[in-house]
């Protein structure tokens, strides 16, 4: 959400900001050149984006759970939320990616306070 | 089974074309509605 939150120096839950963007986020349904997209199409990026983030974060420990906002509202747009077991295996995930690329964007990551995905709201 | 599909998104550094437009990162502004051809 837009107001600030703590950032914790250590945790098992990592926070990649902005990192999954959808091929039809500027108007629904439609991509950057105005051509419809098939729902299917968006469904399949996404799953492929999922994919290459689980396969790269399963690098560094195991993964509890992966999380992707693919709302459209500013709110979170775009967020990944990743908890691993361990926060050794988290603090070596933010090691790893800070500085790297995602499809041609950088990778903004930061351990999150997040544990509990269903307890997850602002408060 | 076969997986060698796609590569991954992962290491693809900025391409040498514009980036995506300001308004996409701000995710906001939904744009114009499409226009209904056909029906008044």
């Amino acid at each position: 959400c837009s107001r600030l939150h703590n950032r914790p120096t250590i945790s098992p839950t990592l926070l990649l900001s902005n990192m999954y963007h959808r091929p039809d986020m500027i108007t629904p349904g439609v991509d950057a050149q105005g051509q419809q997209i098939d729902p299917q199409k968006i469904q399949e990026h996404f799953e492929d984006f999922y994919e290459d983030i689980f396969e790269e974060l399963s690098k560094f420990g195991e993964i509890e759970s992966l999380n992707v906002c693919d709302n459209l509202a500013d709110h979170m747009i775009g967020n990944v939320y990743v908890q691993f077991r361990e926060e050794d295996q988290a603090a070596a995930a933010v090691k790893a990616l800070q500085g790297r690329f995602y499809s041609g964007r950088p990778i903004i990551v930061d351990f999150s306070p997040v544990t509990d995905f269903r307890e997850a709201t602002c408060r | 089974p076969s997986k060698s599909k796609r590569v991954s998104g992962f290491d693809m550094a900025p391409p040498g074309a514009p980036p995506l437009p300001v308004a996409a990162d701000a995710g906001q502004l939904p744009g114009i509605p499409q226009p209904l051809t056909g029906i008044l």
